[in-house]
């Protein structure tokens, strides 16, 4: 099986795929953690407020930022030398989702496990939320295990399917791709400011509640990767 | 190491028969294979091997299977022959044509021989 | 039989034609020479037969199939091209292990000798080797990998007189133990080209030539000596370049059989054209275009 080589590939480069990741959350988590001493000190009232105003903060994104970047890498670094050692686009597609797919499952399960950790300690003894908060599901544990993975997918997938556009369309596509990206966000506003109730049905969207939401995130993700598979057979290596 | 002037498999042909000429490889002995051939003078084994095979086929050479290419008896006076046939040829016509050139005529040619002996 | 065969092939980069209609057959089991200056098509051509690039049109047989996306062809196939770029953070030794993987026929035992022979610091961040070093992890690749189909574009870049022979007789002595089909893309044409069995020279995205290196060898002939006699003897023949200097000239002409030997008669100095120089006599764009 050809496309394990490039499982292997991205396994090469071990402080890129799982060392910085973990660097930075474990950095990120630390800061948490200290904010948590200094506001507890201040008293139960403090403690209080911060719990919950902590179900905002987005410290956890240390660990979901790199992995972004992961789909660009992929694409951008990977595909080339995959093709010049004479895989094919297919074994190189079928690779690559399998490594997603594991980062994906290492990832959830490991911030399922700190919210579980964290829910049970009282939020580690100090009544900070790190793993437990808006982004990764202020739910059930099962939930934040959906939730995290489909998140994952979706921006792994998100990265090599807008890396593969710009190496197939080249700089056009991030001119038309901002363009239609400021093309919604003006409307948005605009709408907000000169439709009647357009402002609270968008509330109403953003509020549809957990299962709602995770069909939005698997959409996304299922469309990216649609898009990646579709370009990645038609890409050419300049 | 190869005459340039010619094409390279004539060449390697050449080189084995001076080989046989002064006595580097004797009659009924092995010559280089092919690929050894081609290492020492760094061609491609192709041209090694072609310039083997038209010393095979004008009967410099013999095939013996499986071991590899032998002189064959009687090689080195076949080819003696030969040269003598091409040495007019190949040596007297271009020093003639050069005395020529230099207004050196045929009794001082002989007489620059007798020198050099 | 053809390791390789294109019919009409053509690749168009907006409206540049890089392949130009191109029918070329490469034998198997020789080794090739893909000659032409930067510009010329080689890489184009490497990587359309190697599934890199798609064609514009045309037809490509790369071991009697289409290798666009056939892992069955691509595995049998070695491409050390010039440009390859690593992901970060790779050492050649990363690199190889993932070859090694990848090519069925691979010799392990090879590639750490050549390592050793190149002195490869195998630990070393691929981003930090010098141009011979980056050149070298491509030869060990393609040798070791022993594939039936092995294009090399360009190994020499960067490697120094001892490394350069090294790759060449490293490479006849694979060749010569395990025969495979060879296509070497080089500018260093006289270092190589005793090593060519049939040579291709593509110039402007065409094939300007086609043709045994025997032929190519003695398809010319460079004869000098006094302006009136040159002149005389060039008459009629098929003229590459003349060069009057004062009463003498120096013309290169194509030879035909027994031209040496009228020459020498003729009174003229008579010498061999090399293959490099012979090839660059026959690209047409060499004195027109601006060197690039």
């Amino acid at each position: 099986m050809r496309s394990r080589n490039v499982i292997d590939m991205h396994l090469v480069n071990r402080m890129q795929a799982f060392g910085w990741p973990l660097v930075a959350v474990t950095f990120a988590f630390v800061v948490i953690l200290g904010v948590g001493l200094i506001v507890g000190s201040q008293g139960p009232e403090a403690q209080a407020g911060m719990y919950y105003g902590m179900q905002w903060n987005g410290a956890i994104f240390a660990l979901l930022g790199p992995l972004i970047g992961y789909g660009f890498t992929s694409m951008g670094q990977y595909f080339p030398l995959a093709l010049g050692l004479g895989l094919t686009r297919r074994e190189f597609a079928t690779g690559l989702s399998a490594v997603f797919l594991g980062n994906a499952v290492i990832y959830s399960v490991l911030i399922t496990s700190g919210k579980t950790i964290e829910k049970a300690t009282d939020g580690f003894g100090l009544h900070v939320r790190f793993f437990d908060v808006f982004y990764t599901g202020t739910g059930a544990s099962w939930q934040t295990l959906v939730q995290t993975f489909l998140l994952i997918m979706a921006v792994l997938f998100l990265g090599a399917a807008i890396t593969a556009a710009f190496l197939r369309f080249g700089q056009a596509f991030l001119w038309v791709a901002g363009a239609i990206l400021a093309l919604i966000g003006v409307g948005i506003f605009a709408g907000v400011l000169l439709l009647d109730g357009f402002g609270r049905n968008l509330l109403e969207v953003m509020t549809m509640g957990w299962g709602p939401w995770m069909v939005v995130i698997a959409a996304i993700g299922a469309a990216s990767a649609g898009v990646w598979l579709l370009l990645v057979r038609r890409t050419q290596v300049a | 190491m190869l005459d340039e002037t010619k094409p390279l498999y004539i060449a390697v042909a050449e080189q084995i028969e001076d080989g046989i000429l002064n006595g580097t490889h004797p009659e009924d002995g092995p010559v280089p294979s092919t690929n050894e051939l081609a290492a020492f003078l760094r061609i491609n084994p192709a041209t090694a091997g072609k310039g083997l095979n038209l010393l095979a086929d004008a009967g410099v050479l013999v095939k013996r299977r499986g071991v590899g290419m032998f002189v064959a008896v009687g090689a080195t006076a076949m080819l003696r022959q030969r040269r003598r046939d091409d040495f007019a040829r190949d040596y007297l016509a271009p020093l003639l044509r050069e005395a020529a050139h230099l207004g050196i005529d045929h009794r001082e040619i002989t007489e620059m021989m007798e020198a050099l002996q | 039989m053809s390791a390789i065969e294109t019919r009409n092939l053509t690749k168009h980069f907006r409206d540049v034609a890089a392949i130009d209609d191109v029918s070329l057959d490469f034998a198997a089991g020789r080794v090739h020479g893909l000659l032409g200056r930067n510009g010329a098509g080689k890489t184009t051509l490497m990587k359309l037969l190697t599934g890199q690039i798609f064609a514009t049109s045309g037809e490509m047989r790369v071991l009697g199939e289409n290798p666009v996306e056939n892992a069955e062809v691509l595995s049998k196939t070695c491409f050390i091209q010039e440009s390859q770029k690593y992901p970060d953070g790779f050492r050649p030794l990363d690199v190889l292990r993932i070859a090694e993987g990848l090519y069925p026929a691979w010799d392990q035992g090879l590639a750490r000798e050549l390592v050793a022979d190149f002195r490869l610091p195998e630990k070393r961040a691929i981003k930090k080797l010098s141009r011979g070093q980056l050149s070298a992890v491509g030869i060990i690749i393609g040798l070791a990998s022993r594939a039936p189909l092995t294009f090399f574009d360009e190994p020499y870049l960067g490697l120094d007189a001892v490394a350069r022979r090294l790759f060449f007789d490293r490479l006849l002595a694979d060749f010569s133990e395990h025969p495979r089909t060879v296509i070497l893309s080089t500018h260093h044409i006289d270092e190589v080209s005793n090593l060519l069995e049939h040579v291709v020279l593509l110039d402007e995205g065409r094939v300007a030539i086609s043709a045994e290196a025997e032929e190519l060898q003695s398809a010319a002939i460079e004869v000098s000596g006094r302006l009136d006699e040159v002149t005389a003897f060039i008459a009629g023949a098929d003229v590459l370049r003349v060069q009057e200097i004062g009463a003498l000239a120096t013309a290169t002409v194509h030879a035909e059989p027994g031209s040496a030997d009228r020459a020498r008669a003729a009174g003229l100095q008579v010498a061999p054209v090399s293959l490099q120089n012979y090839i660059v006599h026959r690209t047409t764009a060499a004195a027109a275009a601006p060197v690039t």
